[in-house]
């Protein structure tokens, strides 16, 4: 029987692990927490999709539009079809086993209206759209777990893939449980490890996602792909450990945005953009708060009591939680904040990577969303390159027996080993926390080239250090193990920002502000020995 | 103020207390305080004697994940949505929970709650409703983050025995009334592993961080 290993149990990996199955493929679904932890669970918004009873004037072809549209055209237009296209496939396989949709008084699921799309085609589950499919998949993989077809692995972490001559025939994985490393040979690796979170510490997001394996496979030879465009979401609560979104529905309500000066405020927004300033898209208001020097503040308290327990309560809840704040009186002091990575691996149509056998799926993976993401299109994307990385593996060969990789492993053992006899307090924490401030700092909401040549100064210097440092090995060996994979990863988001000199979506340079026509194409970066070589892929070759 | 700790370097070593100062923000949460505490060059407990950092979890830090299920000052809670300023004392009482096997300091081995609903096959399938009503409660009944807190507080759950607590009777009840086939075979597991040996203290719904009103479901299994 075909085997294949999924790296990652968040969506996009347990429906691919799921329609594996469905192929009869074995699936080995790995992953350091339950599915419960991913951060799936935190996507609140919900799924688009046109489905054969529409809103009127909708269409497939339209929601295509909208999506390469919100892309600035960079979303491969194939791609971005077949995306769409499956969409009313996805939405009922999700009504089918069981996901608790909001339904109306027939039992069909409800739709609301979501930014950047010209219909209202966005299904969701309350407030809480990921946990829900969360939820209802984690019973479709036990599902097949029973049926012997998936098996669960937790408490694995991913530490490199077996690649030999450009293809991949396995991952070491490194299982907490056993305290040691643990080659498995598969006929496919499917990588679904999310965001790059880490890069920039707090974000919205989980703090498991960090980007590590993006790294570690881009130093062994994936091609990465846009990595300068990076969603801020404008509106987040900043609380000691992370950023807490505040949703964009506190806006769509009349929440107004304003700072202080001289005991004055000063309704920025709407001085400058009109009645709508405060529905701007998400990239204008984040550069325009992060334009303005005082602290800015979301109003909502004039809304009164009635509609903000009816319309708003989790920001209510949150606000009082998280910022010991009375939104019925006080206004909410917001920033904007790193919220969801556009780029990731660069995959062809079919979910591989440039080396054989290797896919990614979901937000790991750079395919449909451009140059920035609308809104609900993020958890269709999880559920389609899922279900396309399955089906392509469903229907090749397996991939025979697996050259010899010994040399490779106990290599890495040794690293490892010797991290662990270390006797250091030192915590990889503050490399970190270092290079999370330079990136805040230096590939923000808004960059130029002086800006970006000194992160990829500071970049250099974290990973010339982290080599040579001693860590405390207390901590989970991932913990020290993935740092230079992270700060690789950080080095190459930096180049490829660099390499972009034009503004696009979500990436802004100051010192280039226009679009250009010269950089209609995606950026690809590759990694050979320490060298870093980006280039624009002119000849579509990722969108084929 | 003062952390209390009840560490445990590995599953075979014996537990053993540490106190540790936090002079951080009283607005902080409890995993905020954990972050403090192991956030420094060299950590040391409140004799300045150094030690290893705290072995914790996390993943979203705003109540959802269900990562950083702990005991606080004698209740178990979600670290990231417990907060100094509303803790009494002067000093706060961390320890893991205690029915499951501890990993590492508050990190504990909580398979046994998949491996529970996986043994008794408990999942959807196919959806075929069994009635109209209900979607209220099996929205909050799916929003389940199986972080074991229900179990950590009753007073019927052991590891390895064969009551399973209330956050399987919740996903029976998910599972029964979404799809109407599996209702009786659901129903039988639920009294084998729950309907015989709940003694109704209901504490479980009172720690719940999600709010699921296992009263409900049980009320509704048992009509079946």
């Amino acid at each position: 029987m075909k085997r294949v290993l999924v790296i990652g149990s968040g969506i996009s990996g347990m429906a691919c692990a799921v329609r594996c199955a469905h192929h009869g493929v074995h699936v080995t679904l790995v992953s350091p927490d339950p599915s419960e932890r991913s951060q799936s669970v935190m996507a609140a918004g919900g799924i688009n999709a046109v489905i054969a009873e529409h809103e009127a004037g909708d269409s497939v072809a339209c929601h295509i539009e909208d999506t390469l549209k919100g892309g600035c055209r960079l979303g491969g237009e194939k791609a971005v079809t077949g995306l769409c296209g499956h969409a009313e496939e996805i939405l009922k396989m999700l009504v089918g086993i069981g996901t608790v949709f909001s339904v109306d008084k027939l039992g069909q699921p409800l739709r609301r209206a979501f930014g950047g799309q010209t219909y209202k085609r966005t299904y969701y589950c309350g407030a809480s759209t990921g946990k829900q499919i969360v939820s209802a998949l984690i019973m479709e993989v036990r599902r097949f777990e029973a049926a012997g077809l998936i098996e669960r692995r937790l408490r694995c972490c991913f530490h490199s893939a077996l690649i030999h001559d450009g293809v991949c025939y396995g991952a070491l994985l490194y299982d907490e449980t056993l305290d040691k490393p643990e080659a498995v040979y598969a006929d496919a690796v499917v990588m679904g490890t999310g965001g790059q979170n880490a890069l920039f510490g707090k974000t919205t997001g989980s703090t498991q996602c960090d980007g590590y394996a993006e790294g570690r496979l881009f130093m062994q030879g994936a091609a990465l792909k846009n990595l300068e465009f990076i969603q801020y979401h404008p509106t987040t609560l900043e609380t000691a450990q992370k950023r807490m979104l505040i949703s964009e529905a506190a806006r769509g309500e009349g929440g107004r945005l304003f700072f202080e000066r001289d005991g004055k405020r000063i309704y920025f927004m709407e001085e400058k953009y009109g009645d709508r300033g405060n529905l701007m898209t998400r990239d204008v208001i984040s550069r325009e708060i992060g334009a303005v020097k005082e602290q800015v503040f979301l109003d909502i308290s004039f809304l009164g009591k009635k509609t903000i327990d009816e319309r708003l309560p989790e920001v209510r809840d949150v606000c009082a939680k998280y910022g010991s704040l009375d939104v019925y009186i006080q206004p909410i002091p917001v920033e904007p904040s790193v919220h969801f990575f556009m780029g990731g691996l660069a995959v062809h149509l079919n979910h591989e990577t440039n080396i054989r056998n290797l896919f990614a799926v979901g937000e790991c993976a750079s395919m449909y969303h451009g140059a920035n993401r609308l809104g609900g299109n993020s958890l269709l994307a999880a559920m389609y390159s899922g279900g396309v990385a399955a089906d392509e593996i469903a229907d090749r060969p397996g991939v025979g027996s697996a050259p010899d990789f010994s040399d490779f492993i106990s290599l890495e053992c040794e690293r490892m080993e010797k991290r662990q006899s270390a006797d250091s307090p030192f915590p990889v924490m503050y490399i970190r926390d270092m290079l999370a401030d330079s990136m805040r700092e230096r590939m923000g909401i808004v960059r130029d080239e002086n800006s970006l040549d000194e992160g990829i100064k500071d970049a250099d210097y974290y990973l010339s250090v982290a080599g040579r440092l001693r860590y405390d090995s207390s901590v989970k060996r991932y913990t020290n193990y993935s740092l230079t994979g992270i700060l690789t990863l950080a080095r190459a988001a930096l180049e490829c920002a660099r390499f972009r000199k034009e503004s696009r979506g979500a990436h802004y340079r100051s010192d280039h502000t226009q679009m250009s026509e010269e950089y209609g194409a995606a950026t690809i970066i590759t990694f050979d020995d320490g060298k870093y070589s980006v280039r624009l892929d002119k000849e579509r070759e990722y969108e084929s | 103020m003062r952390v209390s700790i009840l560490r445990q370097k590995s599953p075979e070593s014996e537990p053993y207390r540490e106190i540790f100062e936090y002079d951080g923000s009283s607005d902080n949460s409890v995993a905020g305080v954990l972050d403090h505490i192991n956030y420094n060059d060299d950590i040391v407990d409140i004799n300045g004697r150094r030690t290893d950092r705290i072995g914790w979890e996390c993943s979203c830090l705003q109540g959802i994940c269900g990562a950083c299920a702990m005991v606080i000052n004698g209740v178990p809670a979600l670290a990231c949505e417990t907060f100094v300023r509303d803790l009494k004392g002067e000093e706060i009482d961390i320890r893991p929970l205690r029915k499951y096997p501890v990993i590492h300091d508050l990190i504990v081995d909580r398979k046994s709650i998949h491996e529970n609903l996986r043994q008794t096959d408990i999942y959807i399938g196919e959806y075929q409703p069994s009635d109209k009503v209900g979607h209220e409660q099996q929205y909050i009944a799916a929003k389940c983050l199986k972080c074991g807190l229900c179990l950590e507080v009753c007073p019927n759950y052991v590891n390895g025995k064969k009551f399973f607590g209330a956050v399987f009777a919740n996903d029976c009840y998910l599972v029964a009334a979404r799809n109407r086939s599996k209702s009786k075979d659901i129903v039988g597991m639920y009294s084998r592993h729950f309907g015989g040996e709940c003694s109704k203290s209901l504490s479980c719904m009172d720690v719940c961080p999600m709010k699921i009103p296992t009263i409900a479901s049980m009320a509704w299994l048992n009509r079946k």
